[in-house]
């Protein structure tokens, strides 16, 4: 294969979890199984506390967390600090749901990505390749 | 060239036209009778709005009990609204959580978003202050059954401590199980088993007590917005007041014809998909007649009566752009009295990214009260009925919600789908779809899909409430004053007596609740009565 380009890498593992305790989870069922369709080895984790964010991300050893919002911004900041103690802080992040449009740069700013209610499912896979390191072709094999 | 077969989105064929050969023979009867009479296809009450308009019916909180209270009363008082219903935050009151909890502590600028947050009766005395709940129409919250048992003794306690007799008060509670069994559910719950045995006590409760309160309200709005289709909505709802009436008479102790009107108040989601929802609603009301009659044997046409509360769907509220969802809401609001509803909430155009900010909640109100002065919508009643096109979707609703119905009967009945999944299945497989069709832009949504434009001129701020963790902060001062000032034996002792009172389902529960609430007991350690004598519900699969 090496005459080809890179060997393809194993299957990236994300981590899919709601940081608020809302319970809504119509979108984050529609995302965990557009990234399960393009090859990703999805691992949902429900309901997490930041610290449980932190932790469920190093024992599953993941390559990127999906967090699903449906509170305020700073619980979400709080769980980035968490993966940072933990020593997570390089493990790429992106968010979804309803993160207020005047909170939104606060988690740019971080480098999180933020996929609001109406994203394409084809920009959030696309933009989890590319946080993986899983967008050239034939890593996606 | 195959033409591209139109279908509504719960998958009904759509025609070019509509003619007298597509409205059903049983439908083309029900059309005989005039509103106010069995099968109520064309409305609940003879006169319906000429008599009574609609209630102008929105959800509403936030903060502290002080903020819930101001709201209140801005909305009673000012902004003309006929009926009040409290909001509760989700994170502990659906959970039962006091805010020192660890699940709470660590997400505490969530506190108060979603609601009002309460540590006990003394935060449901200030909710209340000043309000005439006398003669007001209330909504205490409640929406989960395992709250409900807090939420509503509470409300009824003030009262009580006001001299007001529970039989004077009007109001609903919901304890609904397509919230958090199936569309939102809780980190931990009660299982379905031991909430209902809870429904059926408020039922038995109220219908001894409280003549003007309606106990139980089955939301088919959050089995919809959470992902069943139209008719899977009136199946689910059919099964779930099946499930109720049916051990109700086991239990023997209230008549069932009494009871059936008592849970005759039920909710539904209207969503953009807006004559087939018109429709649905016309069919629920003949299918809930057709139901009591036919499977219970209820001549009287009273108790088969359906009357109808409106959520127009949270899930049409796009993030971008929100300010269309102002014509999204007037055009759902506008089908739901089309299709005969009692009472409306229009959800707030800023629903994708917060609870309503004053003025989209007012804005909520404006397009009702629009649709009440302005349209002469009013003055008739069934304004749809005889149309070939809605009868015919009347009727083809009605059979494939009989049909959905059935296959809940066959897998065992309405909790057992609940826990099995099924439901939950059948949501995320419509959900699948509507996500897919959204994907390639054969669903189409201005703003979103089509005719986008990167423009601030439609943007807006969402509603963030108190700053940083200050609601949290304020609650966790309430409750350590609660504890601090409250009678501690009394609230000990109460607290006892509802464990077992919670594990003797043979002697009805809701006195316990009354005497631990007015005791002082907190939020939390009746939840954690609950967690221990019944443990936690699993959720079927993994969403």
């Amino acid at each position: 294969m090496s005459e080809f380009g890179p060997s393809p890498l194993p299957p990236a593992r994300v981590l899919v979890a709601k940081s608020s305790l809302d319970g809504h989870w119509r979108g984050v069922a529609v995302v965990a199984r557009a990234l399960r369709e393009a090859g990703f080895e999805v691992i949902l984790g429900g309901m997490l506390r930041p610290s449980e964010m932190a932790s469920v991300a190093a024992a599953e050893d993941v390559d990127l967390v999906g967090i699903n919002v449906g509170g305020r911004v700073e619980v979400v900041e709080r769980a980035l600090d968490e993966m940072e103690a933990a020593g997570l802080g390089d493990v790429p992040v992106f968010v979804g749901g309803t993160v207020p449009p005047q909170a939104v740069p606060r988690l740019t700013e971080r480098g999180v990505g933020v996929f609001p209610p109406g994203s394409s499912l084809a920009a959030i896979v696309e933009e989890a390749r590319r946080l993986t390191g899983r967008d050239s072709p034939a890593q996606r094999l | 060239m195959i033409e591209h077969q139109p279908e509504t989105t719960s998958g009904i064929p759509l025609k070019l036209l509509y003619g007298p050969d597509d409205v059903p023979r049983d439908i083309r009867e029900a059309l005989g009778a005039p509103p106010g009479r069995a099968p109520y296809l064309r409305g609940a009450y003879p006169r319906m709005y000429r008599d009574r308009p609609w209630r102008i019916f929105q959800l509403s909180g936030y903060g502290n009990p002080e903020d819930m209270n101001e709201r209140l009363k801005f909305l009673l008082f000012e902004a003309g609204e006929t009926g009040i219903i409290i909001k509760h935050d989700r994170m502990t009151d659906d959970h039962l959580y006091d805010v020192d909890h660890p699940e709470i502590v660590e997400r505490r600028e969530d506190v108060g978003l979603t609601g009002t947050v309460t540590v006990g009766l003394r935060d449901y005395e200030t909710i209340l202050s000043d309000l005439p709940l006398d003669s007001i129409y209330a909504k205490p919250g409640g929406g989960v059954p395992q709250s409900a048992v807090y939420t509503l003794p509470s409300y009824w306690s003030v009262a009580t401590r006001r001299g007001i007799p529970l039989e004077k008060l009007a109001g609903t509670g919901q304890s609904d199980f397509f919230l958090t069994y199936l569309g939102c559910p809780t980190k931990e719950q009660i299982p379905p088993e031991a909430a209902i045995r809870f429904n059926l006590d408020l039922i038995e409760w109220c219908s001894e007590r409280m003549p003007r309160w309606v106990p139980v309200s089955i939301a088919g709005y959050n089995a919809a917005d959470s992902g069943l289709s139209a008719h899977q909505e009136l199946g689910a709802v059919m099964a779930n007041a099946v499930q109720y009436l049916d051990m109700i008479a086991a239990r023997g102790k209230v008549d069932v014809e009494r009871l059936a009107h008592r849970i005759g108040g039920v909710n539904f989601r209207v969503s953009m998909e807006v004559f087939e929802d018109a429709a649905k609603l016309r069919a629920a009301r003949k299918m809930w007649s057709d139901l009591l009659g036919q499977r219970y044997g209820i001549t009287d046409e009273k108790a088969r009566q359906m009357r109808i509360h409106v959520v127009t769907a949270g899930s049409a509220m796009t993030y971008q752009e929100p300010f269309n969802n102002i014509v999204r809401g007037t055009l759902m609001a506008l089908f739901s009295v089309l299709g005969g509803t009692q009472s409306l909430g229009v959800s707030g155009y800023d629903e994708a990214m917060s609870i309503p900010s004053d003025h989209a909640h007012l804005m909520s109100i404006r397009i009702q009260q629009i649709l009440q002065n302005e349209i002469n919508l009013r003055e008739i009643a069934d304004p749809l009925g005889g149309s070939y096109y809605v009868e015919s979707l009347t009727g083809e609703l009605e059979q494939r919600g009989w049909e959905f119905f059935d296959r809940i009967q066959d897998r065992g009945g309405f909790l057992a789908v609940l826990d099995d999944g099924f439901l939950l299945e059948c949501a995320e497989e419509n959900n699948q779809r509507i996500a897919v069709g959204m994907e390639s832009g054969e669903r189409a949504i201005v703003g979103v899909n089509t005719h986008t434009i990167d423009d601030p001129i439609m943007e807006v701020e969402a509603f963030e409430g108190r700053s940083g963790a200050e609601t949290w902060e304020m609650a966790m001062e309430r409750l350590s004053d609660l504890r601090r000032t409250r009678h501690g034996r009394g609230a000990v002792e109460a607290l006892r007596n509802l464990e077992e009172v919670c594990r003797n389902d043979s002697v009805n529960a809701i006195p316990a609740f009354m005497e631990a609430v007015s005791a002082d007991a907190s939020i939390g350690e009746i939840g954690s009565v609950l967690r221990e004598t019944f443990g936690d519900w699993q959720v079927p699969i993994s969403v």
